[in-house]
């Protein structure tokens, strides 16, 4: 018995001395990729979760900057072959657009590849009372109509009609748009021009999408996300104002979200999930671009219409004149970073990530940087171990969090509610999505909209399934333990001796008390007897 | 328990080891190579076979640090006794600089003077970066203006129709009777996959790929400026092979900082009587003088001819090192990453620690994803994220036990880029009191005529640098007003910062006195919008509603974002505005242009960059990147002890920078709040003491209940880490940067530090939940496993902390009492253990033989 005993540890000794050497070789210095700087520019769509990638792998020894100077200027940059890379919500435009000429690149092949996915939010400052609206609805019609100066006033009635009877009072709706080349704006206007082309096209002129949003009317137009961002959360002037700006924007600013009805008849937010449902109808062409017909008309109840993804323009002749093994390199791995891991995160910030099917697209567009560069190293780099929040093993195409995203609310539907729970916050977890608790921001809602259907707030007050109870019915305890400790600290010197004698003493109490309850008992219980006789 | 001893010893010989290499390499070197040199330069000209020496001056360059250099890394260089410059353009960098007569021109070269042992090592005019075709190159030249063939010092074959390269490739224009043409070809750095090349630099497809035009990276070469004495004083970036392949400066390879002053070419007689006049050329703009509307100079004293060997001879080249070229994470490391979420604040530190996590298979993958501070708490607190960052205490609904562990001593800064008038260089120093940025804040300058309508402050001074009371506290500046000179560049997100800086402005009497509706002496009033807005706040709002009258169709296209708030445009984070700072490039919102067509409609978009020696531009940054990028930082007002209606003078007023001593004074008076909760910095207090009204201390802040283990550990251990390893002060992974006070066990950080260690065991044993009431916490919180998990938890620990002991004592005399204490819980509990496991046996064994004693 005694032998066994001590033959244990000395086995487990030499295991540890092994595991000692592993960790000892595993943290010497990993094999050195040269990286160069690269630099890019173009949307602002992007721009949040483009720059925490690029603090991200920063730590991997690769620089990169990006300036968000507006989709349209990234695409005219890398053509004129002054940024190495490019980030844009949609193609060139070629000849004739709005705005000046988009012809792609001459003498410089490149690639699309996609990089996240994420929804245009209608963010908008409405004040009822003094007090933010945070739970506005709106159809797709109500909204291609404010944009064309046809609905000019929040008590409209399609308003009303939207959000179920409750009216706003009357204030003038002011919309507010980009007046730089946006990626944003051609997003929009690409939904307007393919799902409200009754009123899109007489207000534009002509049909299709433009970069450079026709302002007139009552319009604002404000240069970049940011400035977009600051003109609708303007307390004076900003109330009345709509605009559209990618979900991380207002969810950075805690601001508020239109829920846009959806083909199934839900008022839905551009969660992560929604966004991934919708986009899982999402048609990619043979150049990795997007068709995004389907998701407009996405039937599934859960689907944000105004779901896309972004692209990064890659430079992959061989003869590109800016690119060298270590840019190409750079280009690589803060790719490969980004779109593997980085999509991780894509959550948090307000985005979508990507489906495993298009990030294995993406790395074979980065395997023409190896083509164009033999010396450009990309083994060992695979979608498989990339912890991507949509991965599902052995089914690339299948997008998890698309199949665990959570039902609207039964107030979120046409007809009912409207829900009471406040928006623009990025639910993260299904479970904060399905309680719709909305974290903090909840407590903001229409001055008038109390009745709500109730599931949502219903489910806000339940919050079994949540860390929550956890935490609350803790909380109490947790204020008492601080209390013992603190006069235990004040008695010994060393902190971590305190909790050595607090397990201590809590063992020697498990161990003893029943012992000693039952001692006292017994002893109790004889000298009852004792007593009694 | 003989084994855990094992790992024990064997853990400290690992862990000691490898802590102790990278601690080895990236010693932070106490040597940073400060240079000087003197040396006599001149200019002769030829005449009639004799030489006249036609100036000669003695001229001194210092360099504040050449070692252990980073990229993008700035220098100080200055010197004295250069020829005065004139006719100054708006900007001393790349072709901008070109126009302008007797600058300094300043250049960062491969290769060192002097006798090298390859030929490849030594420093010449071929391995100096440029960033444009003008500054190398001279391309079909009339002879009679190609004043380069008649310099004296050159060889002949410089003096050739076309020198510099054998033949002129086919996009720089062939070769033509009468004219000249002269390249300085550009060769990059060999590296491991390519020889260098050459790169004939002399049209734009000949240029090595940095020099694009438009790059992020603006060229960092200058043509700088030097006084009517003679003397001038820059900041100079530098660039490693990250930045710049081709130019390829590492620790291997030797480079140099090359400081040319410009004094003319030296002239040989030469036949034609035109280029004889042309070389001798003296200047044509006073010394002083600006030359902002790029008109052409004497060519002959620009700097367009620094390679000609008159110019060249006269150089001074510095020696530079780089540091080694930090140890970095692998993209293929497949381990999931941890993300902590939080303040901006901690973004250099972070920066800097990460490779030190990711490096080690001993420890997880660190990130920092930069959120707002009260984003990040709801984050933590809904179990989304194992720990936020923040500043401040939060309040939360329902929110579980939280600990708050320092985690670094830093703060706020107001950056500033600040020329002298006339030319005489950049303001190095600014005084400011918290009435100066409520007035910025509270938008209470009209900033132009635009904003003279503004109702309520007519009479307001235009900008801060038309206030008297600015003036009186920076005097010597221009008095004239500045449209951006009316903002502040700040944040438009929540965050701790603003609360801070808010908070500073509540707490002083003038500034909410102000604020509050009272002119401040000179009669200047708050902006009505604004007065008496509630303080202290964590997101400043946009609250003007002021649209100015205007005629111009482009504005009047743009007039519903109100004047003062587009001028202000703040931004979601501070790094855009240090950018925004260094590249003295306006936030404001205020150019308009467009053609008012369909195809180009009237458009408001960013202000022009300012020209160098007109520049003004205030902005709210983190005091890391301040330091990391070399912006200046005002002193802000700590105490006054004159009466409120005494005449307005700088005199009995206290303004206290950011270093490490006034953030350790701004700490030493923060009072600790319960176990687990934040420290109060009140402001009164950090004033009184001198400290630095900005400091703000960042709190790792995790659960203390409800936490599972593992990433209990790993918060626990984050913070154990980043509290004695990580406040090393030093430039290399794992090490403290600049802009942070270090937390130590003893003097004005210490009950941070211990505060800390305490906030890591807590969380480590997840106290807010085992210690509460054995009824709610359910049955697993107390169960008889618990004390056993609790021992297995804390165990690892002391062997890492027992681990750390040598590094520490290696690097600080910090006293090792975290090993000491939990020691005690690793040798304490066992042996209860074993005890208990005895008494269990001896126990029943007694009672039975006491019940068989007692039978009979």
């Amino acid at each position: 018995m005694n032998h066994s005993l001590l033959a244990r540890p000395a086995r487990a000794g030499v295991g540890v001395v092994l595991l000692a050497i592993a960790v000892l070789l595993a943290s010497t210095k990993p094999a050195e990729a040269a990286y160069a700087q690269i630099e890019g520019s173009g949307s602002t769509w992007s721009q949040v979760i483009v720059q925490q990638w690029i603090t991200d792998v920063s730590s991997n020894g690769i620089k990169v900057t990006y300036t968000g100077r507006g989709s349209s200027a990234g695409r005219k940059a890398f053509a004129t072959g002054t940024t190495d890379f490019g980030i844009t919500e949609v193609p060139y435009q070629g000849s004739g657009a709005q705005g000046g000429d988009d012809p792609p690149p001459k003498n410089r092949p490149f690639s699309y590849v996609p990089i996240v996915a994420g929804g245009t939010a209608f963010t908008y400052q409405v004040k009822v009372g003094g007090k933010l609206v945070r739970n506005l609805r709106l159809s797709g019609d109500t909204i291609a109509k404010i944009f064309t100066n046809q609905i000019t006033n929040w008590n409209d009635p399609a308003i009303t009609k939207d959000n179920n009877g409750r009216t706003l009072p009357s204030l003038k709706i002011r919309p507010v748009v980009r007046s730089d080349g946006s990626g944003t704006t051609a997003q929009f206007t690409a939904w307007l021009d393919s799902q409200h082309a009754s009123d899109w096209r007489p207000f534009f002129g002509r049909s299709g999408l433009t970069s450079y949003y026709p302002r007139k009317g009552g319009a604002t137009g404000a240069s970049g996300s940011d400035q977009v961002m600051n003109t609708i959360a303007d307390k004076a002037g900003g109330n009345g104002t709509i605009g559209y700006v990618e979900y991380s924007y207002p969810v950075n600013k805690s601001f508020p979200v239109v829920k846009v009805l959806n083909e199934a008849g839900y008022y839905v937010e551009p969660t992560q999930y929604n966004v991934a449902v919708a986009l899982t109808k999402a048609r990619i062409r043979k150049d990795l671009t997007q068709d995004l017909g389907g998701v407009y008309t996405a039937k599934d109840k859960r689907a944000y219409p105004l779901s896309s993804y972004s692209y990064l323009l890659l430079p992959t002749g061989a003869n590109d004149k800016r690119m060298t093994t270590s840019k190409r390199q750079s280009l690589a791995d803060f790719m490969f970073y980004s779109l593997c891991e980085g999509q991780s995160k894509a959550g948090t910030y307000g985005y979508s990530p990507l489906p495993l099917n298009l990030v294995q697209a993406g790395f074979d567009e980065l395997a023409k940087l190896r083509k164009a560069d033999p010396k450009v190293d990309l083994s060992n780099r695979s979608v498989t171990k990339c912890n991507n929040p949509t991965f599902v093993p052995g089914n690339l195409k299948a997008n998890k969090l698309a199949q665990i995203a959570p039902m609207p609310a039964a107030c979120d539907a046409q007809g009912q509610g409207p829900c009471t729970t406040g928006t623009g916050s990025a639910p993260t977890s299904v479970e904060d999505a399905t309680n719709g608790s909305g974290g903090g921001a909840a407590s903001g809602t229409t001055a008038d909209g109390g009745g709500g259907g109730g599931a949502a707030p219903d489910a806000g007050g339940i919050d079994p399934e949540t860390g929550l109870p956890v935490g609350s019915a803790s909380s109490g305890g947790g204020a008492a333990s601080v209390a013992v400790q603190t006069e235990l600290v004040a008695g010994r010197a060393g902190d971590d001796a305190i909790f050595g004698t607090l397990a201590a003493v809590e063992l020697l109490a498990i161990v003893l008390a029943p012992g000693v309850v039952a001692v006292a008992l017994r002893r109790r219980g004889r000298s009852r007897t004792g007593l009694g006789s | 328990m003989r084994w855990r001893k094992a790992v024990a010893a064997v853990a400290v010989a690992v862990v000691g080891t490898s802590v102790l290499t990278t601690g080895g390499v990236q010693a932070e070197g106490d040597d940073v190579g400060a240079f000087q040199q003197t040396r006599t330069i001149e200019r002769v000209f030829d005449e009639g076979g004799e030489q006249r020496v036609v100036d000669t001056r003695d001229f001194t360059v210092r360099v504040d640090h050449t070692q252990n250099l980073r990229g993008r890394e700035r220098v100080r260089i200055s010197w004295e006794g250069a020829h005065p410059t004139g006719g100054r353009s708006t900007s001393p960098f790349g072709e901008n600089g070109l126009d302008q007569e007797y600058p300094v021109v300043v250049l960062q070269c491969r290769g060192r003077d002097g006798k090298q042992p390859r030929p490849a090592l030594e420093l010449r005019p071929e391995t100096c970066w440029t960033s444009t075709v003008q500054q190398r190159s001279m391309l079909q030249v009339p002879d009679a203006a190609a004043i380069w063939r008649s310099d004296r010092f050159a060889d002949e074959d410089e003096r050739g129709a076309l020198s510099g390269i054998d033949e002129l490739p086919s996009s720089c224009g062939g070769t033509i009777d009468g004219f000249s043409s002269h390249v300085t070809p550009f060769v990059s750095a060999a590296t491991k996959a390519e020889v260098g090349k050459t790169y004939a630099s002399c049209s734009s497809d000949t240029l090595p790929p940095e020099a694009a035009v438009d790059a992020a990276f603006p060229p960092a070469e200058q043509a700088a400026y030097s006084s009517k004495d003679g003397a001038g004083d820059i900041q100079f970036e530098v660039r490693s092979d990250v930045e710049n392949e081709s130019l390829g400066c590492n620790q291997e390879t030797a480079c140099s900082i090359v400081v040319i002053p410009i004094m003319g070419i030296s002239c040989q007689q030469s036949d034609s009587r035109q280029l004889n006049a042309a070389c001798r050329k003296e200047g044509r703009f006073e010394p002083g003088s600006s030359n902002f509307d790029g008109q052409g100079v004497d060519e002959t004293v620009s700097s367009r001819y620094w390679w000609s060997e008159s110019n060249w001879r006269n150089r001074v080249s510095v020696p530079i090192a780089f540091g080694p070229s930090p140890d970095v994470c692998s993209v293929l490391d497949d381990r999931k990453p941890v993300g902590f979420y939080g303040s901006e604040l901690m973004v250099q530190a972070t920066l800097q620690w990460a490779p030190d996590y990711c490096g080690r298979r001993d420890r997880f993958r660190f990130q920092h994803n930069v959120l707002p501070d009260l984003a990040s708490f709801e984050l933590m607190q809904k179990d989304e994220i194992p720990a936020a960052f923040v500043s401040s205490a939060k309040e939360v609904e329902g929110a579980a036990p939280t600990a708050y562990a320092p985690t670094a001593v830093t703060g706020f800064a107001v950056s500033f880029v600040v020329d002298e008038p006339g030319n005489a260089g950049e303001r190095t120093t600014l005084r400011l009191d918290a009435r100066l940025l409520a007035k910025l804040l509270t938008q209470s300058y009209p900033a132009s005529d635009m904003g003279r309508g503004h109702p309520g402050m007519g009479s307001n001074p235009l900008s801060i640098t038309a206030d008297p009371e600015f003036q009186a506290l920076n005097p010597g500046l221009d008095t004239a007003p500045q449209e951006t000179a009316a903002v502040l560049m700040s944040l438009s997100e929540s965050s701790d910062v603003i609360r801070g800086l808010t908070t500073y402005i509540r707490q002083d009497p003038e500034a909410w006195a102000f604020v509050s509706g009272r002119p401040d002496p000179w009669g200047m009033v708050v902006n009505p919008s604004y007065e008496a807005i509630a303080l202290p706040v964590d997101e400043w709002p946009l609250q003007d509603d002021f649209r100015p009258t205007v005629t111009q169709k482009c504005l009047e296209a743009n007039n519903d974002t109100p004047y003062l708030t587009r001028l202000a445009a703040p931004v979601t984070s501070f790094s855009k505005i240090a950018d925004a700072l260094l590249d003295a490039w306006p936030l404001a919102q205020t150019k308009c242009n467009g053609l008012g067509t369909d195809q180009f409609p009237y458009a408001l978009g960013r202000a022009d960059r300012q020209g160098v020696g007109a520049r003004f531009l205030l902005g709210v940054t983190t005091l890391g990147d301040a330091e990391r990028f070399g912006l200046r930082t005002a002193s802000l007002q700590t105490t006054r002890v004159l009466d409120d209606e005494q005449d307005f003078t700088a005199t009995g007023r206290t303004f206290v920078a950011p270093t490490r001593e006034t953030l350790a004074k701004a700490v030493a008076v923060a009072t600790p709040g319960r176990r687990g909760e934040p420290f109060a910095l009140e402001d009164g207090a950090v004033r009184k003491a001198g400290g630095y009204p900005g400091t703000l201390v960042v709190y790792t802040t995790a659960k203390t209940a409800g936490l599972d283990r593992a990433t209990a550990r790993t918060v626990a251990s984050f913070i154990r880490i980043a509290t004695t390893e990580g406040q090393r002060p030093g430039s290399g992974n794992g090490y403290l940067p600049k802009g942070f006070l270090p937390l130590t066990r003893t003097g004005s950080t210490a009950p941070l530090f211990a505060a800390a260690q305490r906030a890591a065991s807590d969380i480590e044993g997840q106290t807010g939940a085992t210690g509460g009431t054995d009824g709610s916490g359910g049955g697993d919180g107390l169960g008889g496993g618990a004390p056993v998990d609790t021992g297995a938890a804390a165990a690892p620990d002391p062997d890492a902390a027992a681990a750390k002991q040598p590094v520490d004592e290696q690097l600080t005399s910090l006293a090792s009492t975290e090993s000491t204490t939990s020691a005690f819980a690793a040798w304490f509990l066992p042996l209860l253990v074993l005890l208990l496991l005895g008494s269990a046996v001896a126990g029943p064994w007694i009672r039975v033989r006491a019940a068989r004693t007692e039978q009979p």
